[in-house]
């Protein structure tokens, strides 16, 4: 990658940079959700063949499983998200509205094209 | 009734119709509201820009509430609640990964896209992919997968929305007539001949069909993205609200969340049965029993059998013997008619039998019991759940898996998705907008589970109809409450949330068409009095033939509708994210995994599908290794995109230095 920068000699837009670097932070968070969640949920919260349970322990009224494998994760998450929101991600500049740019573009590439083919 | 048992909640026809017309006329009148001002908002600016993309201009509460209108789906007010009712607790890990989607699927990519598509000038998708790549080819195809396979899901949303208007409406006198009238002019009225194609349809389906349809595809086609966007503004205040307010009256209701776990622990799914109604002797008129029809059997001191039935069914006059019938009138000349036995004793001690016209004589002639969970205590509160035909049960662990990558990863890859993080104001925006979107869907997911599961104990019997557990949840408990104008209110919440997804759907399949298709292939210089003209053509005409598409809905709708939703996914996510973050990815990377995706994905589900009709089951797609054909689509499309790229040509340095290098002054 820095190959590839130096090749051009401008420097990597921030903007790219910020947006990976969050991208990381969010796949590692689904990483460590998706673990945590699986794992309680499963450990905690299914039968084994044959097996009833008809007084599964609660938490607040809730199945303990689902109140530790979903509900505490989910409070868990918001607070991070207000975290990663307001103190982590970048306010960067996603830049001006080029209107009608690609149309222009392609416009003109047919132009050039047709001009090609009229000199052939 | 011993003191300690839940009361159980009745909900008489035609309960809180009058609140839910109130309720649907001024939703109306608002809705057609948003549109005019959108409209006007259309003069003096850019007309694509503004139609499909609202100028790029969204706010924070626009942003944040019509991304998460769009997302949440019929499905989450109709579907989901009748699988949280059919299948208990299991369904908070079902919908486990909605603690992570707000972040990650706007978190993800939505900085990057929405800046090329700001340093492009790109309006749609395809256009985003088009531009990135240099690459008509790849426009094209992301256009014709769009089109196809959002076509599909619209036809899929009129009918989940027609079927809503239908529950709202049920018992309004004002419904009633007309549906009477429409009904015997179907039939051909004084004439007798049955008018084509139409003959055939349900009278209220029909109307509540036309009532959705012209709201939604006028305020679309003349309001554009901004009327979509403001009235998924107004549809996501009323969701919230819908789950707020259903909340504490659904505890209150079951004695608090402890009283109604204990008595899902004790409870076992009722058994599904074939029974045979008849009366003693002949009748002298015609007796009808309505479905969803509680009859009970009396054994004196061994106690009593409760039966609830899934079919309409009737005597014949001078017969004995009941005899399906579906909904259009006509007789199945079936004599076993569907219904459930109900196996948990405090909902058999409490069931009252449905008033007919003669006593009747039930026996059962067949019993179906579930695959998994049929007698097991605390089914419903553990995983994996009760299910009819699955040994497996409804949530295995690879299942479990699957559905929490899919949702987060299918709904990061949706294009109706990326398009609007293509139209937020600023990164300040989307930073504020999804902290907004987390406390949303914290307010409405988890919440509809511990609701639903409050239904199972107020509400027996719904197995025979289970998608309607929502409405019949919202009448019943606002007529426990004495407030059938709430009702009025929580009925909205299904009918805002399948209305903004598919004004999305309408308009992305218009954008397709006129940007991506005409503007794009045929004629670039066309004017903007033209591109306007056809855009609202376009737009109506798609709404008119899905409408016309909806009136006999195909077979296996709802099957091929999972297929398309997690497809879109399974074809974008892949190619739009190695576009956004890898700069060496170049065009043939990127057609490799949309193609590489699209046919595993397609492939596991049309095999799945051809032996399922083979076998006479239920249409359900092969898994590989019990995953679904999401993740396995989605692991060949990253596969596809990063071996071709690999093995070919990098990419020209120009498009490199355009997408991943800070501008030059």
């Amino acid at each position: 990658m820095n190959k590839n920068n130096n090749d051009h000699k401008t420097p990597w837009d921030p903007v790219f940079l910020h947006a990976r670097r969050e991208a990381v932070v969010i796949l590692v968070l689904f990483t460590v959700c998706f673990a945590w969640s699986m794992c309680v949920c499963y450990f905690f919260g299914y039968l084994a063949p044959g097996e009833e349970r008809p007084h599964a322990a609660t938490v607040l009224g809730m199945p303990a499983w689902a109140f530790w494998g979903i509900l505490v994760p989910w409070l868990a998450v918001d607070a991070f998200t207000i975290w990663f929101c307001f103190f982590f991600m970048k306010d960067d500049d996603l830049g001006v509205a080029h209107e009608g740019e690609d149309l222009a573009e392609q416009i003109e590439h047919d132009r050039a094209s047709e001009g090609k083919s009229r000199d052939a | 009734m011993p003191d300690d048992a839940p009361a159980v909640l009745t909900t008489p026809a035609g309960q809180g119709a009058t609140g839910a017309l109130a309720t649907f006329a001024v939703y109306i009148l608002a809705v057609f509201a948003l549109a005019y001002l959108s409209g006007r908002m259309l003069k003096g600016r850019s007309f694509l820009g503004e139609y499909f993309l609202g100028s790029r201009s969204l706010g924070m509460w626009a942003f944040a509430l019509t991304f998460a209108a769009t997302s949440a789906s019929g499905g989450s007010f109709m579907g989901f609640p009748s699988l949280v009712y059919t299948h208990g607790w299991v369904l908070a890990l079902w919908i486990g990964s909605y603690l992570v989607v707000p972040i990650f699927t706007m978190g993800l990519l939505a900085k990057r896209i929405n800046q090329i598509a700001r340093r492009t000038g790109a309006i749609t998708i395809p256009d985003v992919v088009r531009d990135r790549f240099e690459s008509p080819t790849i426009g094209v195809l992301a256009t014709l997968v769009i089109v196809v396979f959002m076509a599909i899901n619209l036809i899929a949303q009129f009918k989940g929305g027609s079927i809503v208007v239908q529950a709202l409406l049920e018992g309004s006198p004002l419904y009633e007539s007309a549906k009477n009238h429409v009904a015997h002019a179907l039939a051909g009225g004084e004439s007798g001949v049955v008018i084509p194609f139409l003959g055939t349809a349900d009278a209220g389906y029909l109307i509540a069909l036309c009532l959705f349809a012209v709201v939604v595809v006028v305020y679309t086609a003349y309001g554009g993205f901004r009327a979509v966007v403001w009235t998924d503004v107004m549809q996501g205040f009323v969701m919230v609200a819908g789950v707020v307010i259903m909340l504490p009256v659904a505890l209150w209701a079951v004695g608090g969340l402890g009283r109604a776990t204990k008595s899902l622990n004790e409870m076992t799914p009722p058994l599904r049965v074939m029974l045979e109604i008849r009366t003693a002797a002949a009748v002298a008129e015609p007796l009808v029993i309505p479905n969803n029809s509680w009859l009970v059997v009396d054994h004196g001191k061994e106690g009593r059998s409760v039966f609830r039935t899934a079919s309409r069914a009737m005597i014949d006059r001078g017969q004995s013997l009941a005899r399906r019938r579906v909904d259009s009138g006509s007789a199945d000349d079936a004599a076993h008619i569907p219904g459930i036995q109900i196996t948990y004793a405090d909902h058999i001690r409490t069931a009252k039998p449905t008033e007919l016209a003669e006593p009747v004589e039930v026996a059962v002639v067949e019993e179906k019991p579930l695959a998994y969970g049929q007698n097991v205590r605390g089914t419903y509160v553990t995983g994996p759940g009760p299910h009819a035909t699955r040994a497996a049960g409804f949530l295995p662990l690879g299942l479990a898996f699957s559905f929490f990558f899919m949702w987060t990863f299918s709904g990061a890859g949706q294009p109706s998705s990326m398009v609007r993080l293509m139209a937020f104001q600023g990164s300040g925006t989307l930073r504020r907008a999804i902290v907004t979107v987390a406390i949303y869907f914290s307010l409405i997911y988890f919440p509809i589970v511990i609701i639903f599961c409050c239904a199972r104990v107020l509400m027996p019997g719904w197995e025979t109809q289970s998608d309607r557990i929502m409405p019949e949840m919202a009448k019943g408990l606002m007529q426990w409450m004495h407030s059938p104008w709430l009702a009025g209110l929580l009925l909205a919440a299904p009918f805002a949330a399948v209305m903004s997804t598919v004004d999305s759907f309408l308009l992305m399949i218009s954008s397709a068409l006129v940007r991506d298709v005409y503007q794009r292939n045929f004629n670039p210089r066309a004017s903007d009095k033209t591109i306007k003209r056809l855009t609202y053509t376009v737009t109506l005409t798609v709404g008119a033939l899905a409408v016309i598409a909806t009136i006999h809905p195909p077979a296996y709708l709802q099957d091929v509708v999972v297929y398309t939703t997690s497809g879109l996914s399974v074809c974008f996510l892949a190619p739009v994210a190695l576009a956004l973050y890898w700069p060496r990815v170049n065009k043939a990377g990127a057609i490799a995994g949309m193609v590489a995706g699209l046919v595993t994905h397609t492939a596991m589900y049309g095999i799945g599908f051809a032996i399922s009709i083979y076998h006479g089951q239920p249409l359900e797609p092969i898994l590989l290794a019990d995953l679904d054909p999401f993740l396995v689509g989605l692991a060949a499309s990253v596969a596809g995109s990063v071996i071709v790229t690999l093995i070919t040509p990098p990419p020209p340095e120009h498009l490199v230095k355009k997408f991943f290098h800070a501008p030059s002054e």
